[in-house]
C-alpha cells in the first residue's frame, strides 16, 4: 500500500456517489421525457380499479403535478433515503417487489460468473497447452461465444438438455440443473471476453524476459504457468468481471425470460409490458448502483493486488479492459 | 524472446508489406457481409415469394428445393421472411452504429482535445453512461419511445455512446501528444483544422475497427429486443422476432435454425472482419 492510497480511494469513492446520482438522475430523465402520459394513462386504466381520490393521491405523491425538476429533487432525495416509491401496477412498495426477486437473480448471477471463469480460464490454458490441432482452434471459441445471440444459447441448451436429454424440465425454472443451464446462457457470454483478455495476457508475458529465463532455467511449461505467467495475466481479470457485472444484470433479462426464471430480469419484462414506471426506474437505477459498488470495489483491491500498479495515475489502468 | 523495445506492434511486419493479403477466412465474411446488405437493400430480388401471406396448403413444410429454410404455420415461405426480415435487422444495426459513432465521437472528440473542464465534465457523463448497464438501457429507452425496431436502433446506438467516446477520446489524446501535431500547432495551425487534417485521420482506424465490432454487437442487440417483442410487432420478420415466434412450434425446429444460423453467421463475419482490421492496423 502506499502513501497515495487513501487520497487515491476517497476521491475515487467521492466519484462513484456522483456517478451513481447522476445515473439516478439519467434514467429519471429517459423516463419522464416519454410522448405522452402513461402514468395517468395507466391509472385511469379500468382494470386496476383505482378511484378518483386514489389517483389523485398518487398523482400527489409522485408529485406529478409539479413541475419537472421539483419531481426530480423528490425523486432524488427519496432515492437517496432507500425509498423507491410504489409501483403502479400492484401499489406494492418497489423496495418489497425487488427484494423478493433479488435472491433468484443473485445465484443466476453468481452461478454464471463462476461458470465463465471456469470456461475462461479452461479455453485460455487449452490455447496454450493442448497440442497443435486443439489449441490454436479454441483460439476461434471466444469470438464464436460472442457471435452468438444470448437467448439461442439458452434455447440451444434447453432443446439438449430438456427436450433432448430430458435431464431437467424446462418448466420447472429453480431446479438446480435449469439454474445450471440459465447460468451457463450468462456465462458463456461473460467466458468469451475474459478467455480473450486471459489468452493475450498470457501471450504476452510468455514473450517477457522473465519467462525466456524461466524457461533458460529449465523450468517446465506447467510450471512456467502455475509459479510466474498465471498471476500477472490472471489479476486484470478483476477489472474485467467488474465490468462484466453490468452485462450479466442486463443479461439477465433475456435470460430469464427464455427459462421462464422471475428473478429482476423478470421483473424488468414486466414492468416494461405494464408500463410500471416506478419499478423500471428502481430496478435500472439499482442495476448501476451494484455496477458502479463492484467496479469501485474493483478499483480499490487492485492495487492491492497487484503490486505494479501505483495510484498516482488511476488513468493509466483502465486501459486494461 | 528478443528484445522488444524495437517495435511496438505484434507482427513481425516485414520491411515491404505485401499488397493486400487478405487471408481467405476474411474474403468470405465480406462476400456474407455483402450478400446479407443486398438482402436487405433488394430483397425482391433474391427471394420471389410473399413474405407476409401465406399458402395454407403449405403449412410447415420443412426445408426443401422450393423452401429453402421451410414454411411456418400460415405457410409462408420462412426464406423469404428472413431476407425481407434484414432490412429491419440489419440496417438498423447501421443507424445505431452511426448514433453512437457520432455522438459518442463527438464527446471523445471534444474532450480529448479540450482536455480541462470540458474532458471532466464529459468523462462523468460517460460514466455514468457506462454504469447503467447497456442492454437495461436499451430496454428503458425503447420503452420510453415505443416498441418499435427504428427505436430500438436508437436505443441501441445511445447505449453505446460511451464505447464509442472513451476509445475516441483516447485515440485523440495519442495523436495529441504526436510530435507532428505539435509542430503544425507551432506553425500557426488553428484548433480545428489541426483537429480534422491531422487528429481525426489519425484515430479513424481504431475507430473503423470498433465500429465495425459495434455493427456486429448492435445485431445482437437489436435481435434480442426484438426477441423480447420490442421490435416491430408481426408480420414484420426481424431475425429475433423470427425466432421468437419459432420457438412455439417446436416440431417445426427450422423456424428457430433458420433465422439463428443466419444471425450467428453474420455476426461472426463482422467480428472476424473487425478483427482482421485490428491486426492489419
Amino acid at each position: 500500500m502506499s502513501r497515495g492510497y487513501l487520497p487515491f480511494a476517497l476521491r475515487r469513492a467521492g466519484q462513484a456517489v456522483l456517478v451513481i446520482l447522476l445515473a439516478y438522475v439519467a434514467t429519471f430523465v429517459v423516463i419522464s421525457v416519454l410522448p405522452g402520459d402513461p402514468v395517468t394513462a395507466t391509472l385511469r386504466n379500468p382494470q386496476n380499479g383505482f378511484t378518483e381520490e386514489q389517483i389523485a393521491r398518487i398523482v400527489s405523491y409522485y408529485g406529478l403535478d409539479r413541475p419537472v425538476l421539483v419531481q426530480l429533487w423528490e425523486a432524488l432525495s427519496r432515492f437517496v433515503t432507500g425509498d423507491l416509491g410504489v409501483s403502479l401496477r400492484s401499489n406494492r412498495p418497489v423496495a418489497d417487489m425487488i427484494g423478493e426477486v433479488v435472491p433468484s437473480t443473485l445465484v443466476l448471477a453468481g452461478a454464471s460468473l463462476g461458470l465463465a471463469l471456469l470456461l475462461a480460464f479452461g479455453i485460455a490454458f487449452g490455447v496454450r497447452y493442448l497440442p497443435r490441432p486443439f489449441g490454436p482452434a479454441l483460439r476461434s471459441v471466444p469470438s464464436l461465444f460472442l457471435s452468438v445471440p444470448g437467448f439461442l444459447v439458452g434455447l440451444l441448451l434447453i432443446q439438449i438438455f430438456s427436450f433432448g436429454l430430458g435431464l431437467f424440465r424446462a418448466i420447472d425454472a429453480d431446479s438446480p440443473w435449469a439454474t445450471f443451464f440459465a447460468a451457463l446462457t450468462l456465462g458463456v457470454w461473460v467466458s468469451a471476453q475474459v478467455a480473450e483478455v486471459l489468452i493475450a495476457n498470457l501471450d504476452r508475458e510468455a514473450e517477457q524476459d522473465y519467462a525466456g529465463v524461466a524457461r533458460a532455467r529449465g523450468l517446465g511449461q506447467a510450471r512456467l504457468l502455475l509459479r510466474h505467467l498465471l498471476k500477472p495475466s490472471a489479476l486484470p481479470v478483476v477489472t474485467v468481471l467488474a465490468v462484466m457485472i453490468g452485462e450479466v444484470l442486463g443479461g439477465a433479462v433475456i435470460t430469464e425470460a427464455v427459462f421462464g426464471r422471475t428473478g429482476l430480469g423478470s421483473l424488468v419484462e414486466s414492468s416494461v409490458a405494464s408500463q410500471d414506471l416506478p419499478v423500471l426506474q428502481a430496478v435500472v437505477s439499482l442495476a448501476a448502483v451494484v455496477f458502479v459498488l463492484v467496479n469501485l470495489l474493483a478499483d480499490l483491491v487492485y492495487p492491492l493486488l497487484d503490486p505494479r500498479v501505483t495510484v498516482v495515475r488511476p488513468e493509466a489502468r483502465v486501459a486494461v479492459a | 524472446m528478443t528484445l522488444t523495445a524495437v517495435t511496438t506492434t505484434e507482427a513481425p511486419a516485414p520491411p515491404t508489406r505485401p499488397v493486400w493479403r487478405v487471408p481467405p477466412t476474411v474474403v468470405v465474411s465480406f462476400v456474407v457481409v455483402a450478400l446479407v446488405l443486398a438482402w436487405s437493400i433488394a430483397p425482391g430480388v433474391f427471394s420471389h415469394q410473399n413474405p407476409v401471406d401465406g399458402i395454407p396448403s403449405e403449412l410447415f413444410r420443412p426445408p426443401s428445393g422450393a423452401h429453402w429454410f421451410g414454411t411456418d404455420h400460415l405457410g409462408r415461405d420462412e426464406f423469404a421472411r428472413v431476407v425481407h426480415g434484414t432490412a429491419s435487422s440489419v440496417s438498423s444495426a447501421l443507424v445505431a452504429v452511426l448514433i453512437g459513432l457520432v455522438v459518442g465521437g463527438l464527446f471523445g472528440l471534444l474532450s480529448g482535445f479540450f482536455g480541462g473542464l470540458v474532458d471532466t465534465t464529459l468523462a462523468r457523463f460517460v460514466d455514468v453512461l457506462l454504469a447503467i448497464p447497456s442492454f437495461l438501457m436499451a430496454v428503458v429507452i425503447v420503452s420510453a419511445l415505443g416498441f418499435q425496431t427504428i427505436n430500438a436502433a436508437v436505443a441501441t446506438g445511445v447505449s453505446a455512446v460511451a464505447v464509442f467516446a472513451r476509445v475516441l477520446r483516447s485515440e485523440v489524446l495519442k495523436a495529441r501528444s504526436a510530435v507532428f501535431v505539435e509542430a503544425s500547432l507551432l506553425l500557426g495551425g488553428s484548433r480545428a483544422s489541426v483537429l480534422f487534417r491531422h487528429v481525426l485521420p489519425n484515430a479513424s482506424r481504431s475507430v473503423l475497427q470498433l465500429a465495425v465490432l459495434q455493427f456486429g454487437l448492435s445485431i445482437l442487440t437489436i435481435a434480442s429486443l426484438a426477441f423480447l417483442g420490442y421490435g416491430d410487432p408481426p408480420p414484420a420478420s426481424d431475425w429475433g422476432l423470427l425466432i421468437s415466434s419459432g420457438r412455439e412450434y417446436p416440431l417445426a425446429p427450422w423456424l428457430v435454425w433458420a433465422p439463428a444460423v443466419v444471425t450467428i453467421v453474420t455476426v461472426l463475419s463482422v467480428n472476424r472482419i473487425s478483427r482482421w482490421l485490428r491486426k492489419t492496423d
